[in-house]
């Protein structure tokens, strides 16, 4: 099973963290998507990656006003950058032995912990755990950007679960979502709309 | 497999009962025969209304289809948006614990030993609880409600509306009280009743008197609107039915009857004639008269006499004036102390009733006897008016022949109560336009209302077919056991259908809802619950169904069994 390590812990709390990461190891984790830190031989903290943020330094500053950077220059401070860039991780729940639960972990990883990115397997033993529980920590979230995170993670787990044929996987997380939302207009009509500008046309097949 | 359409929401005993459908709601409509499946206990109910509604109002205010991808937005209205179906609970039944376990073998070795009653339905008394499941009820249900089609006695008068299952009526609860067919015009009453005096015949517990003021039941006929044959009754049951034609001579859709009625003179009684004021235009001095003249003459001559004195003949007295003759009608007044004026206007208005063919001195034969005989002999009979179809010589012959056949009824009730005598045969009269008889002002004076109140009392009840409901004397309208109704668009009309039943305001939309040909709703006393079916069709098909074996042709094998070989 291939793992992809997407960084270290730079800090944690029980409701998320923040990883810090090098520029090389920037390609793989995307918004929306699943990790995982192991934080004890059975013990597994999950999040869901809903912000990338690349801080500046005062290098930056000085090179961001100066004339005819060169490209050596640039790539130089891209590669070896003295400030990681950071993503910020819901927690969404955690593995705790071989059974896993949609609820706030019960210890925070500690800090130099390794983030590894869900492999196909790992999304689809998650999301398909329980009764879509984990979607109660984004919907509690006000301060982020509820909709386009849902859509995008929606979107990453239909493709895992469309893989080993389990075709109705995002019309049932979408039900559910409705279900939680459906007292919530504003909110649930911001996260259906991103929803319709997010999802592929396969997915018109879906029963009424 | 069970396919359920919803589960309950809300409500209550008296306000109906909420079910969420689950189902679209083209599936399910008005009137439809629900089963709501709580533990032990099974309910049953009838749809009465169906509302759409939102989790929030906006939901359904925007149009978020045209926004939305398809998918996405049929999610969302599946969840958001929702028809609830409103039930009016009508009865419930014991099913007993789960079929296959101990605790059902028990409750049935309980049942079995006597030691629990046989459960049966009962009128509603509680209600299931939140998110019980509620399914379309199945031709089982339908059969412990309604009765088992294939059962004796229980007559198929219709089918559900949306599958199509049988629905019974128990013939022997129809004749034990009066009850009625009501619909407005051309929605199919005469079928109905054609169908219901089928049914009747065929199973034999109760003679059946009709009186068939426009000549529909006995011979065939052609059909109003479609112009087909429609087969008489007279002509499927050539050995049980005889049609009597009102007058000497009488033709009936140009074939002769069994045989003909003549109404003896003697048998008119100042109140036959009281019952006529509207129809004769009679004023109210008509009642002295009438005394006057049974005091003069006797009730058994009064009109034989009446009709042969003369309006103003006069003669020359022995002092030269002219003097009202001796057979003058003036002169019979002055004697009797009657104004001569009242007594004139009486003669003149009874005229058409002196120059009516079928009222005559001596009959030919004693025809109502023979019809009470024929009645209690188990025949059915069908009196034809023939060419008087008027309103006045339907009330005077069927209120007439009606009270003979009552004080028969009567006598033969007394004589089985006090003497030990068989048992009067049970007895259906059926009354054409039955508002003529039986509305405010005369419902007092017919024998009509006296047989709808008595009930069974003396084995006579009333089959009441009617468009005018509610030109009947509620009196009369509450006494009703079994009411059929087609569709009514008058409120007056709805009202008094629907008088003294539970759920009314349910009712009510539905009755005016439903399709004015073939559907009917069954309610009353006689139906365990209110219930709108499609109304069985009177064609070939039903008299193979009815009649079945008992008119097939044998074949050549079934007479080859017989003789042995």
């Amino acid at each position: 099973m291939t793992t992809i390590e997407i960084g270290r812990l730079l800090r944690a709390g029980t409701t998320g963290f923040v990883v810090g990461c090098r520029v090389s190891q920037l390609e793989s984790p995307s918004f929306g998507a699943l990790v995982r830190v192991p934080v004890e031989d059975q013990y597994q903290i999950y999040g869901l990656i809903h912000d990338i943020h690349i801080d500046d330094d005062g290098l930056v500053r000085q090179l961001v006003t100066a004339e005819g950077i060169d490209e050596a220059v640039i790539a130089d401070n891209r590669v070896n950058r003295n400030v990681p860039i950071e993503m910020s991780v819901l927690a969404v729940g955690y593995q705790l032995e071989e059974r896993i639960f949609h609820l706030l972990p019960p210890r925070p990883a500690l800090s130099l912990d390794t983030i590894y990115l869900c492999n196909d397997d790992e999304l689809r033993s998650f999301t398909s755990a329980g009764r879509f529980g984990y979607f109660r920590h984004v919907l509690r979230a006000a301060d982020l950007p509820v909709g386009d995170l849902l859509a995008a993670h929606i979107n990453q787990v239909q493709a895992a679960q469309v893989k080993i044929g389990n075709e109705d996987w995002g019309i049932k997380a979408t039900q559910e979502l409705i279900v939680l939302l459906r007292d919530d207009y504003p909110t649930l009509m911001s996260v259906i709309s991103t929803l319709g500008d997010a999802i592929p046309d396969t997915w018109n097949g879906v029963k009424s | 497999m069970t396919e359920y359409i919803g589960y309950i929401v809300g409500g209550g005993l008296k306000e109906n009962l909420s079910i969420r459908l689950t189902v679209p709601s083209h599936e399910v409509q008005e009137g439809a025969f629900t089963v709501i499946e709580s533990g032990d206990w099974l309910f049953y109910g009838l749809v009465t209304d169906l509302r759409l509604g939102a989790t929030d109002p906006r939901f359904a205010d925007e149009q978020s289809e045209t926004r939305l991808p398809v998918s996405l937005a049929n999610l969302l209205h599946g969840q958001t948006l929702y028809t609830n179906l409103e039930v009016l609970p009508a009865l419930m039944l014991e099913r007993g614990p789960e079929p296959g376990t101990p605790e059902q073998q028990a409750w049935q070795s309980e049942i079995d030993a006597g030691k629990r009653s046989q459960p049966h339905p009962l009128p509603v008394k509680t209600i299931p609880p939140h998110h019980a499941r509620v399914r379309l009820a199945s031709p089982g249900d339908i059969a412990e409600i309604f009765g088992d089609a294939e059962k004796e006695g229980n007559f198929v008068i219709g089918y559900t509306r949306e599958q199509g299952h049988p629905v019974c009526l128990n013939l022997d609860k129809f004749v034990m009280r009066s009850s009625g067919v009501f619909g407005a015009t051309g929605t199919g009453k005469s079928f109905l009743t054609r169908l219901v005096l089928a049914g009747l015949i065929q199973y034999n517990r109760a003679s059946v008197l009709v009186f068939d003021m426009h000549n529909e039941y006995g011979f065939d006929d052609t059909a109003s609107d479609t112009g087909e044959r429609v087969i008489g009754l007279r002509t499927k049951f050539p050995g049980r039915l005889r049609v009597v034609g009102l007058g000497q001579g009488a033709q009936i859709r140009s074939q002769t009857p069994d045989f003909n009625l003549e109404i003896a003179m003697r048998d008119i009684q100042p109140e036959d004639i009281e019952l006529l004021t509207r129809e004769l235009n009679l004023r109210e001095t008509t009642p002295t008269t009438l005394d006057a003249l049974t005091t003069t003459f006797g009730r058994d001559k009064w009109f034989l006499k009446f009709r042969e004195l003369r309006a103003g003949a006069v003669i020359e007295g022995e002092d030269g004036k002219r003097i009202p003759a001796p057979d003058s009608v003036e002169a019979w007044a002055n004697q009797a102390g009657v104004h001569p004026e009242a007594a004139k206007g009486l003669h003149s208005k009874m005229g058409p009733l002196f120059r009516r063919s079928y009222i005559v001195e001596h009959p030919a034969s004693d025809t109502v006897s023979e019809i009470i005989k024929a009645l209690e002999a188990g025949q059915h009979i069908v009196l034809s008016f023939g060419d008087h179809e008027t309103d006045l010589d339907y009330l005077l012959v069927s209120n007439l022949l009606t009270r003979r056949i009552r004080q028969a009824w009567e006598k033969r009730t007394n004589e089985y109560r006090t003497k030990g005598e068989s048992e009067p045969r049970p007895l259906v009269i059926v009354l054409e336009e039955a508002h003529k008889l039986l509305n405010r002002e005369m419902a007092a004076q017919t024998t009509f209302s006296t047989i709808a109140r008595e009930m069974r009392k003396y084995y006579v009840t009333l089959l009441i077919v009617d468009q005018r409901p509610s030109q009947i004397y509620d009196e009369v309208m509450s006494q009703l056991g079994t009411r059929i109704s087609g569709w009514l668009g008058d409120d007056d009309d709805i009202r008094a259908v629907l008088s003294g039943l539970a759920g009314r305001e349910a009712l009510r939309g539905m009755l005016a809802r439903l399709q004015p040909k073939e559907e009917v709703l069954l309610i009353g006393w006689g139906v365990p619950m209110p219930l709108p079916v499609s109304s069985r069709r009177y064609d070939q098909h039903f008299w193979d169904e009815l009649l079945g074996a008992a008119s097939g042709e044998r074949g050549e094998s079934d007479i080859l069994t017989e003789l042995g070989f």
